[in-house]
């Protein structure tokens, strides 16, 4: 090119190393900017919502004497047992305890037992997030899937046939969906089991087969969410004009897609996820429940009729840091592929 | 009144012959027997009210008529080589090597999340067959080339982070980055300041002179197109209503409507351009 | 928005199952057949006549429990969707106007709700202030409150910086008149459509907690606690649960056709989409008879 010629010398001598330092200082501005931004967005979350926590739990009134003695509660056994466990002092003294021995990772003891609720909700929190992250992928993966397709074939048979699947999926929750497929796998067809949980150390396969169906149960609501979602993104970011200027310097349809459209469409998609988690974690309760596993959804159910304060605190509280953390996750992911700025934040 | 480089007479870059086009969805003509032919190191302007059919004339030279649009009549011939049984492949590798094009509202051309730079670089991966290092190299040289300032830092910044002025050199930077023979300006300066758009006219007069283009610029503003080109088409609801020479059309124009253009852009000062050419013719 | 609603056969469908729905959720107990509390029948007996949906596993007639769980279902949901449109409408229209700490207190506030699951909060909070409905609902409302908060504040938004209330303003029109004409359209659509997606959500969380056994005890009838019983009893009857399922699913798939309905019949896109329609079908007229014109003479 004639340009290349006459003007690389002139760019050489023109050399500025002052615009150097400013490039090297934009990046590292940049990639902190991505990470400090989402922690300064979720740390008032997980304040808020320890605290929260701890003020639904002050505010009932409930003793431990009642969750030990039931209905032989006198007064006096409620006093002595609330000055045992520190309850009778003031509200922000207990808070101060109760957070800073949160920070240390101690989440209290069980009033039922007074087994530290960690060690409690240690065991079963692994079964629930095992399921839960079966799920989610199952959700990503197809997802996806649908998604993209229903967005590349747009308004065409397969695209309204995806589109109806998807609504039909999104009206099924969780629990619905589980005893269908426990009436269909377990009962009618027998090919899998219908409760139990057998943990990875025992095998791949016995493992997968337990917790396969409750995935799916909790997968469908994520999937039908995830394609609308990437869909419409999709279609919104082939009609951006940038996608015209691809196609007009003769970049190919499938570089224009892979590279650009998918990268600009699939934002809100994967906001979505962030949202999809905690629901996940909540239907939790529900297809544990179903599918007889000891997670840690049935532990806050059974420790919320029981009236165990802590534990039902501490169940809330892992909730809040899984959630929040993972969407820590997700926002430095999409700080990476779509600059702040253009999503209005 | 004559361009720096004399175009060479031979076979146009782009040749037009009674290109009609109809639109389906308001069911009328959109563009009826319009033919035009440009050479390479000369410009053609095409002036004309919205609506006039230019910008449908410039996508079908594109081939990239929207859909439900669709060419009755007439030929299309770039280079030589006529458009009409051109698979969507071919077309693919005609654009960007062949002819190019630059449109109004540079920041929304550009993809959002992707550094200008990288996506210079891009079409010169694509299209020349670069190295990632050596395309980041001649992405800045042209960068350069457009006379921004601080290449490098500019290369790394966000579309939204640049002034319109800016980003309408980076698209013409992209667009001339794979070595089109024709390129297209579609109302390229109207969304810009008035210092902004001599730069970019000056710009691409000098690019045209220096790498021999074939340029097209559409505009409704017969100032541009006065200062850049050499011949001139005057458009009416998708007919062509007079067409030749700046010199016939700015003094001589046969047409009421070619006149009504030239009285009405008088009151903006169109009155330096043909004093200097008198001067000059 | 209305004459367009009208043209939407979709629309049709969805006011029609609702408005079936409510009218069995008001009379739903008085038409039922049967005591759903009675258990003389067969046990876990199949559909047949005079049974159309079975029984279950205490000889109580399957659609009877059903039409008379339909009132707390039914009106449970719509509690909630009133509770979160109340609790988060009025802060998402307050956070425009009170300033940048209300705005910023409010919007991490919705963070966290968000963030918190649905089903454990709602029993959290029934451990909390006790096992009744209404508690677990107020919980709900509260956990469904952030989508009309967004919805309401990015109403607000559009409106305190559109320049037509401005010049509506300027020109003399009252501020009644402006809201009636121009701010209360943009308004009543997104919260429709969020009112029919939370109702639609709450009616799920119901189901979920009474399948728990959360909020009514039995052996008073709900869906979800129908669905509870049935599971014990899979083996024995694997198609019980299929009706209150269906039943459910139905609602839900009504509740969320309406907020499609609702969103398809207003603002820009829904315009765009009914001339698109209408250009396929002539486009369709079109080229059949180009095709037939190529294939030669066949008749148009």
């Amino acid at each position: 090119m004639t340009v290349e010629a006459d003007v690389l010398g002139a760019r050489q001598v023109r050399g500025r190393p002052i615009a150097a330092k400013a490039v090297g200082g934009l990046r590292v501005r940049r990639i902190a900017l991505g990470i400090l931004r989402p922690i300064a967005t979720f740390l008032p979350v997980f304040l808020i919502g320890t605290f929260i926590t701890f003020l639904l739990g002050a505010l009932t009134g409930l003793s431990p004497a009642y969750v030990q003695l039931g209905e032989a509660a006198t007064p006096s056994a409620v006093a002595r047992l609330n000055h045992q466990w520190g309850l009778d002092k003031p509200f922000l003294v207990r808070y101060w305890e109760w957070f800073s021995a949160l920070l240390h990772g101690s989440l209290g003891n069980s009033w039922f037992d007074g087994v530290p609720v960690s060690e409690l909700i240690g065991q079963r929190i692994l079964i629930s997030l095992s399921v839960a992250a079966l799920a989610l992928v199952l959700g990503v993966v197809f997802g996806t899937l649908f998604g993209t397709i229903s967005a590349l074939k747009s308004t065409s048979v397969i695209d309204r046939t995806i589109t109806g699947f998807l609504s039909l999926i999104s009206v099924m929750p969780p629990f619905t969906v589980g005893i269908l497929l426990v009436a269909v796998f377990a009962v009618g067809l027998n090919v899998l089991p219908s409760a139990g949980y057998i943990p990875l150390s025992q095998g791949f396969g016995p493992w997968f087969s337990h917790i396969i169906l409750p995935a799916i149960a909790l997968s469908f609501e994520p999937v039908a969410a995830l394609a609308r979602q990437l869909r419409a993104g999709l279609v919104s970011a082939y009609n951006e004009n940038y996608v015209l200027g691809s196609i007009v310097h003769g970049l190919s349809p499938r570089r224009i897609f892979f590279v650009h459209v998918l990268r600009n469409g699939a934002g809100p998609a994967l906001a979505l996820l962030g949202l999809i988690l905690p629901n996940l974690l909540g239907g939790a309760v529900v297809t544990e429940t179903v599918f007889g596993l000891a997670g840690y959804g049935v532990f806050a159910s059974s420790s919320a009729l029981h009236g165990d304060v802590p534990a039902v605190q501490g169940v809330l509280v892992v909730s809040i840091v899984v959630v929040v953390g993972f969407n820590l996750v997700v926002n430095v992911v999409l700080n990476r592929l779509v600059p702040a700025a253009q999503r209005g934040i | 009144m004559t361009d720096v480089s004399t175009p060479d007479a031979g076979t146009p870059a782009v040749s037009v012959k009674g290109l009609s086009i109809y639109n389906h969805i308001g069911e009328v003509p959109a563009v009826t027997d319009v033919s035009f032919t440009v050479h390479p190191g000369e410009a053609l302007g095409i002036v004309g009210e919205s609506g006039s059919g230019k910008t449908i004339t410039c996508r079908a030279l594109l081939g990239i008529l929207p859909d439900l649009f669709e060419v009755t009549a007439g030929s299309i011939e770039l280079l030589g080589r006529d458009t009409e049984p051109l698979t969507q492949r071919e077309w693919t590798a005609l654009r960007g090597s062949v002819i190019s094009a630059v449109f109004q509202d540079p920041a929304s051309f550009l993809d959002p999340s992707i550094p200008v730079g990288h996506q210079v670089a891009e079409v010169l991966r694509v299209k020349k067959g670069l190295g990632r290092r050596l395309a980041r190299e001649r992405a800045l040289d042209l960068l350069d080339a457009m006379r921004i300032r601080d290449p490098e830092y500019v290369y790394l910044q966000y579309p939204f982070e640049l002034s319109g002025g800016m980003l309408q050199r980076i698209l013409i930077a992209a667009a001339v980055a794979s070595e089109p023979r024709i390129l297209i300006a579609d109302e390229a300066t109207t969304a810009l300041d008035v210092t902004v758009q001599a730069e970019i006219l000056d710009l691409l007069t000098d690019l045209k002179d220096r790498l021999g283009l074939a340029l097209i610029v559409v505009s409704h503003d017969l100032a541009v197109v006065s200062q850049l080109c050499s011949n001139v088409l005057v458009l009416r609801a998708g007919e062509v209503v007079e067409q030749g020479t700046k010199g016939q059309i700015l003094f001589a124009p046969q047409h009421d409507y070619t006149r009504m253009l030239v009285d009405e852009h008088h009151r903006f000062g169109l009155e330096r351009f043909q004093r200097r050419a008198v001067v000059r013719g | 928005m209305l004459h367009r609603l009208i043209r939407l056969p979709s629309a049709w469908i969805a006011f029609g199952l609702l408005l079936f729905i409510i009218v069995l959720g008001i009379v739903g107990p008085a038409i039922a057949p049967y005591d759903p509390l009675d258990g003389g029948a067969k046990l876990l007996a199949s559909p047949s006549l005079a049974h159309p949906l079975g029984t279950d596993y205490l000889g109580r007639d399957t659609m009877s429990r059903l039409l008379a769980g339909a009132p707390v279902s039914v009106l449970s949901a719509l509690e909630v969707s009133g509770i979160a449109l109340l609790v988060g409408a009025i802060p998402g229209l307050l956070s425009v106007y009170l300033g940048r700490a209300f705005e910023w207190l409010t919007l991490r506030i919705v963070d966290t709700l968000i963030a918190l699951p649905f089903l454990v909060f709602a029993i959290a909070m029934t451990a909390l202030l006790g096992n009744g409905i209404s508690q677990a609902m107020l919980s709900v409302g509260i956990l469904l409150a952030p989508m009309f908060y967004r919805v309401s504040r990015a109403a607000a938004l559009a409106v305190s910086s559109s320049q037509y209330v401005e010049a509506a303003i300027l020109g003399g029109s009252s501020t009644v008149w402006v809201l009636r004409r121009h701010i209360w359209p943009k308004v009543i659509a997104p919260i429709g459509i969020a009112l029919a997606n939370a109702t639609g959500a709450g009616l799920v969380i119901v189901a979920s907690l009474t399948f728990l056994g959360i909020g009514v005890q039995p052996p008073a009838p709900t869906w979800g606690g129908m669905l509870a019983s049935d599971l014990g009893y899979l083996d024995y009857q694997p198609y019980a649960p299929v009706f209150p399922i269906l039943v459910i699913m139905i609602t839900v798939w009504a509740l969320n056709l309406l907020a499609d309905v609702l969103r398809d019949a207003s603002g820009e896109s829904g315009r765009i989409m009914l001339k698109k329609r209408a250009l396929v079908k002539s486009k369709k007229r079109r080229a059949t008879t180009v095709r037939r014109a190529l294939q030669g003479g066949q008749p148009t």
